[in-house]
């Protein structure tokens, strides 16, 4: 398992070091001149130079590249170049309402999605089975915005029972609007992960259904439900597993669309603000931390894995 | 559903375009039209002097440093509020003393000297000094600026301070803008040395500011040592939204208080015959514009230009984005200007007189270009009927939607581009038209020539003059397709008013705002 651990964690660095040179280069092929966007009308080509020369946008693309990596590797995400201020106190700043936003789906849909997408295999001729598997089909196809729109319109403009979106400007230090004001766009965002997540608990566990142990299970006297609880999490666990990998980093890139409609000042509207800006090192800083935690994340799904199905194991 | 009170500069008309809402806010409208609304009783009662005035704006600035242009969002926030400059435009469009309270001219106009207001302090209690003012002067002109008034600040050929209550400018050439460049944000008074230019400013306005939260928010407090008329609230809240939904669904919820710029009317069914909310139509210098690249072929030949104005129907353009708002113009001209005139008959919709020209131009069997625009709701709708009613005119257009970064490297500076459609908010940018290496490239050296003797003329009334001159030609010529003025319209609760009406300067005056 360590050995394991290492080739996975050297992997690891490898691909973040990959996904960042990517992020570098392709931002710099994207159209946009930051220099322009701070310029006024009928600036001359001199002015335009000399604020390039200011931003650093001027040097070779290489040695911008090179400074890039050399601070990377210090944990220096460089500054804004509009602001000056460093990109990881601007990310820092936005943390407080991405995390709790994108780890509440994550969790609630799992809460939510786990027993509905079982109920719907064990029932699935039944009336409700099949509701089910319309209604998430219906919560796949509707985009994100949308089931936002309805639900500040229902929920925030009709009744009034929550803020329609913001932040208390004192943050966590008033938890009490704070959490309200996570609320709608939480389930907002669970409604669009459950449905994804439904489908495949619900293909997981037909399959286990469908498995000889399940039948000897029941010749043997075990009730549905038993046999399902006794062999149904162990082997259905290690599908269902690698789909939460990829959920967590889908509710991370939810935010961006979530924190718009609902005008969070989190790190998806940091990142919309500054591709729209043209202020790269922020674009940069925010896409590379979000590749990074989706990477880590998949290595620690893999290793779940690995401790929940012993075949995995047998075969490394 | 954009939004915004542009700043002044660069990509100047530059409205912030929300990358991730298109679209949206049609739909949400429509949604509640079709369902009603509840109504809640409009608050009554005196007037609260310590209010919080909360704003809605889709126009956060990337900075705040003032002598910064570009799409910066920062004058909506602080010009007026926080900083004050020697001069100031009011909403009615007209150049007013401010920290200055008078001044003389030479003779020739080229030498001014203003006398300061006495008694006025920065925010921070310092007392303001005229060598302040010059410290001012000289850095919108620096290296350090790009403001958007660099340029034609730059006659500015000494700045001196002979004392503590008098600066004294002496100009390269007379200027009768020069007190209209003065009103900008870049010219505005700051405390030097005051930190971070990008995120600290300290003016000598009614408020001081008191936080910027970026991504969020910036507030603004009272300024009780203010040297003028003191606030009539405690506190202004600009809250940034990035979506012009959210920012609507915050006023219907009563997070907000006003919003500064309602930039499609869809949203309006929401507040209509709602008695908590006001609507307020104003005047703003927001022109839609069809622009071509007039140094290149097809649109070299000036018959092409006047064949697509000819198939245009501005009217119905206006009435199909604002319905009966706005107002249809016929040059680079807001009827606010002094210099306005009624040039809509020029090229008036004559799609026969269209292909009349385009076949005398030689494109008889038709004319296909491309048309590169930032999206919006309005501009959607625009896009989409240019494409139809050029179509009758047997002209085809391929639409090419890019983001505001893309268009300005694009088409503002690379002038890469056949035709674009570009909204401009800066005041008196009639005068772009006298620049041939603007992006739109149009080259009447007799329209050059007018556009430099308006400056230096000697009179209001021979500027006036010239540059009705400059815009009847420029219409002659078709140099561009002015399509219509946007209105300026906020919806607001009825519970605060002295809200500025019009969209015809960078600020938004926050200081007369009271709420009951």
């Amino acid at each position: 398992m360590l050995g394991y651990l290492v080739r996975r964690g050297g992997w690891l660095i490898g691909s973040l070091f990959v996904a960042g040179s990517g992020v570098f280069f392709l931002l710099r092929v994207l159209p946009g001149d930051p220099a322009v966007t701070l310029l006024a009308v009928g600036s001359s080509p001199d002015q335009i130079g000399a604020i390039r020369h200011q931003l650093g946008t001027d040097r070779p693309v290489l040695t911008q590249y090179g400074h890039w990596l050399g601070d990377l590797v210090t944990g220096n995400l460089g500054n804004s170049l509009f602001t000056q201020t460093p990109v990881l106190d601007q990310i820092a700043g936005r943390l407080p309402v991405t995390v709790p936003l994108a780890l509440s789906a994550f969790v609630l849909s799992i809460v939510v999605a786990v027993p509905i997408g079982v109920f719907a295999a064990v029932r699935r001729r039944g009336l409700l089975g099949l509701a089910v598997s319309a209604l998430t089909q219906l919560g796949i196809a509707l985009p994100i915005f949308w089931i936002g729109i309805v639900v500040v319109w229902l929920v925030a403009v009709q009744w009034r029972a929550l803020p329609p979106g913001g932040f208390p400007r004192a943050g966590w230090q008033e938890p009490g609007a704070a959490v309200q004001s996570l609320v709608l766009p939480v389930v907002t965002l669970t409604i669009a992960q459950a449905s994804v997540l439904v489908r495949y608990v619900r293909s997981a566990t037909l399959d286990v259904l469908s498995q000889e142990y399940v039948r000897t299970a029941r010749s043997l006297g075990y009730s549905l439900p038993r046999a399902l609880w006794r062999h149904g999490p162990r082997n259905g666990a290690a599908a269902v597993v690698q789909i939460l990998g990829i959920l967590l980093a889908s509710s991370l890139l939810g935010t961006v669309v979530i924190e718009s409609v609902f005008a969070l000042p989190g790190l998806g509207s940091l990142l919309l603000t500054s591709v729209k800006a043209r202020d790269l090192p922020i674009v940069q800083g925010t896409v590379f931390l979000m590749t990074a935690t989706v990477l880590v994340m998949g290595l620690v799904v893999d290793v779940v894995q690995r401790l929940v199905d012993p075949r995995l194991r047998a075969r490394a | 559903m954009t939004a915004h009170r542009p700043s002044a500069g660069l990509p100047f008309a530059r409205r912030l375009r929300p990358l991730g809402a298109l679209a949206v806010t049609v739909t949400a409208a429509v949604l509640l039209a079709a369902c009603g609304s509840s109504t809640s009783p409009g608050s009554t009662g005196a007037v609260d002097p310590d209010a919080t005035i909360t704003v809605g704006s889709l126009n956060e600035p990337t900075t705040l440093n003032t002598v910064k242009g570009g799409n910066t969002g920062h004058a909506q926030v602080l010009l007026r509020n926080v900083v004050e400059g020697l001069t100031v435009l009011t909403d009615e469009g007209s150049v007013e003393p401010l920290l200055a309270k008078s001044w003389d001219v030479s003779p020739d106009a080229t030498a001014y000297t203003f006398h300061l207001q006495s008694g006025v302090t920065f925010s921070d209690g310092t007392p303001l000094k005229a060598d302040d003012v010059v410290a001012a002067l000289k850095r919108v002109t620096s290296d350090e600026s790009t403001s958007a008034r660099k340029k034609n600040l730059s006659i500015m050929q000494t700045i001196e301070a002979p004392d503590e209550d008098t600066v004294k400018v002496t100009l390269s050439t007379p200027s009768q803008s020069f007190l209209f460049y003065l009103t900008s944000t870049g010219a505005a008074v700051t405390k030097p040395d005051a930190g971070n230019p990008d995120t600290t400013v300290i003016g000598t306005g009614p408020y001081t500011l008191s936080s910027w939260k970026q991504g969020d928010s910036i507030t603004l407090t009272r300024n009780d040592q203010y040297w003028g008329t003191k606030a009539g609230n405690k506190q202004v809240v600009y809250r940034f939204f990035t979506d012009a939904t959210a920012e609507n669904n915050a006023l219907l919820a009563g997070q907000l208080d006003l919003v500064t710029q309602v930039t499609s009317p869809d949203v309006l069914t929401q507040f209509d015959n709602r008695p908590e909310f006001t609507i307020v139509e104003g005047t703003s210098t927001t022109k839609e514009l069809f622009n071509f690249n007039d140094a290149i072929a097809p649109f070299d030949n000036p018959d092409v230009r006047h064949a697509i104005r000819q198939a245009i129907d501005r009217k119905a353009l206006l009435t199909a984005v604002w319905a009966d708002r706005g107002q249809v113009i016929g040059s680079m001209v807001p009827p606010t200007d002094p210099w306005y005139e009624d040039l809509t008959s020029i090229d008036d919709h004559n799609v026969a007189g269209a292909k009349q020209l385009l076949a005398q131009a030689g494109y008889a069997n038709g004319l296909s270009f491309t048309v590169d625009y930032v999206p919006s709701d309005a501009m959607n709708i625009i896009a989409q009927g240019l494409k139809s009613q050029l179509a009758q005119a047997g002209i085809t257009i391929t639409l090419n939607p890019v983001d505001d970064a893309t268009w300005t490297d694009k088409v503002y500076k690379n002038h890469n581009f056949q035709a674009t459609i570009m909204d401009h908010v800066n005041q008196r940018d009639l005068v772009w038209y006298g620049d041939p290496n603007f992006y739109w490239q149009y080259d009447n050296p007799q329209v050059q020539q007018w556009v430099k003797d308006s400056e230096t003329a000697a009179t209001p009334e021979e500027q006036t003059a010239l540059l009705k001159k400059v815009a009847r030609q420029i219409s002659e010529d078709a140099a561009s397709a002015w399509l219509f003025l946007d209105p300026a319209i906020k919806v607001a609760s009825t519970s605060v008013s002295g809200y500025q009406k019009n969209n015809t300067t960078d600020s938004f005056y926050v200081a007369p705002i009271t709420k009951r």
